[in-house]
């Protein structure tokens, strides 16, 4: 299992709870093993993360079925809810990380998963659509959006206009 | 180019996916645009931030240990099955290799000094180098093959391809896939209800597996038109094994049930077979 570190990253980042994400990647490991027969050496990782992001799909509807519904993308802009900034909130005295990391916590699935393969794992364009089985297109329009919505989300603004 | 397709390619440019064309036309862009450039900035913030910030969930400990020794359970009995199918085809660690290698360099790779490879690739590579050797003795050895099979249908829940209690169910759908007929009898009045039947490839020809349930335990029949020359081998793993002949057919019967159990179920299985 010479990629488990990144599964279990991916798989805890789609599903944002410990004991879920080590569900998906026992399963995904299962999974890989049975299909071995089709790795090859050069993209055994996006191969590996490919099969724990499906994983991570069944495992969630079966058990979250309202949550691969709800964050389709179709609803994102609701993510970012701009008349939602409490003065309180962002005056609390938290650390910037964990500002940041509850802010890609909380986006959308379908742009939560392209950004943590491209920052996170690196992987190219090429590789984030073969993982998530989506056009390079729409890889960039999902990057894009996910990280305009970073920069837009309420907590992040606020920091940064007080930082300047 | 002017800022709306400038806007467009920032972020693969920023993720270094644009060809060298449009890099230049973009560079030379945001060297004249204060707004793409802040843009461009901006971009590179993020993401100095996300890979500071934003934590890499690191494995919890013990959950690699708990995979490997699930993996290896399943991997052996994934390659006994599949052994007959894969060889000749390629090395059947061949992949497994692949894998290792990129991550630790092929050319580092020594047999005999594995454990210098570090921890989760040694014990991997050790495991699936075990396992192909036991499948290489398993190809030509029935019985380790149908406890393989038995082990691999419980492990998967798959047990039966066709869930029947009722003989003439299970026998035509055998017969269907098969060059031959077996003989199918339910057995519920002796204790041994009769569950359904799949099909398994055992040295390499298919064969019918009648399924039979006892209490909690399942117990698998592999019935084969010729008589067979089975090893005497009673244990397997844990598993325990029956051999029987009767005229015209082969049995051989494995199961988590013990010798006992699964020799009064053979004697009653060939009783009933006998009935015409």
């Amino acid at each position: 299992m010479p990629h488990l570190g990144a599964g279990y990253n991916l798989a805890r980042w789609l599903a944002r709870d410990a004991n879920d994400a080590e569900d998906i990647v026992q399963e995904a490991s299962l999974r890989a093993l049975k299909y071995i027969d089709s790795l090859n050496r050069s993209d055994a990782r996006a191969w590996f993360l490919t099969i724990v992001r499906n994983a991570f799909y069944d495992w969630c509807s079966r058990n979250r079925p309202a949550e691969i519904a709800r964050d389709d993308g179709s609803a994102v802009d609701a993510a970012v809810d701009h008349d939602a900034i409490d003065p309180e909130q962002a005056a609390v005295r938290r650390s910037d990380a964990k500002v940041l990391a509850d802010a890609v916590a909380e986006l959308p699935l379908a742009f939560r998963e392209v950004l943590i393969l491209r920052e996170m794992e690196d992987l190219s364009y090429k590789e984030i659509a073969r993982v998530a089985d989506i056009p390079i297109g729409t890889v960039m329009s999902r990057l894009s959006r996910a990280r305009a919505l970073l920069q837009g989300s309420p907590q992040l603004r606020a920091i940064a206009n007080g930082g300047r | 180019m002017n800022c709306d397709r400038a806007v467009s390619s920032i972020g693969a440019y920023t993720d270094g996916e644009l060809d060298v064309r449009s890099r230049h036309s973009l560079e030379a862009h945001l060297r004249t645009c204060a707004g793409c450039a802040t843009r461009h900035a901006d971009l590179l913030a993020l993401r100095k931030r996300l890979r500071s910030e934003v934590p890499y969930f690191a494995a919890p400990p013990g959950l690699r240990e708990r995979l490997q020794a699930q993996l290896a359970a399943a991997d052996a009995e994934e390659r006994a099955r599949d052994a007959a199918r894969r060889r000749g085809r390629r090395a059947p660690f061949g992949p497994w290799l692949d894998a290792i290698g990129g991550v630790v360099g092929t050319s580092q790779w020594r047999p005999l000094t594995a454990g210098a490879l570090g921890g989760c690739a040694a014990t991997v590579f050790a495991l699936v180098v075990g396992a192909a050797i036991l499948d290489w003795r398993a190809d030509n050895d029935l019985v380790a093959q149908a406890v393989s099979s038995h082990v691999r249908a419980t492990l998967d829940q798959r047990l039966v391809d066709v869930v029947s209690s009722d003989r003439h169910t299970v026998k035509p759908w055998l017969s269907a896939r098969l060059d031959y007929s077996p003989p199918v009898r339910d057995l519920a009045g002796d204790g041994f209800p009769l569950l359904g039947g799949r099909l398994t490839t055992l040295q390499g020809r298919p064969t019918a597996t009648l399924v039979y349930g006892y209490r909690k335990h399942t117990i698998d029949v592999y019935v084969r038109p010729e008589a067979r020359d089975v090893p005497e081998q009673r244990d397997v793993r844990g598993f325990n094994v029956a051999h029987a002949r009767s005229p015209g057919w082969d049995w051989l019967a494995v199961s988590d049930a013990s010798p006992d159990v699964l020799e009064a179920f053979l004697a009653h299985l060939l009783r009933e077979a006998a009935q015409p």
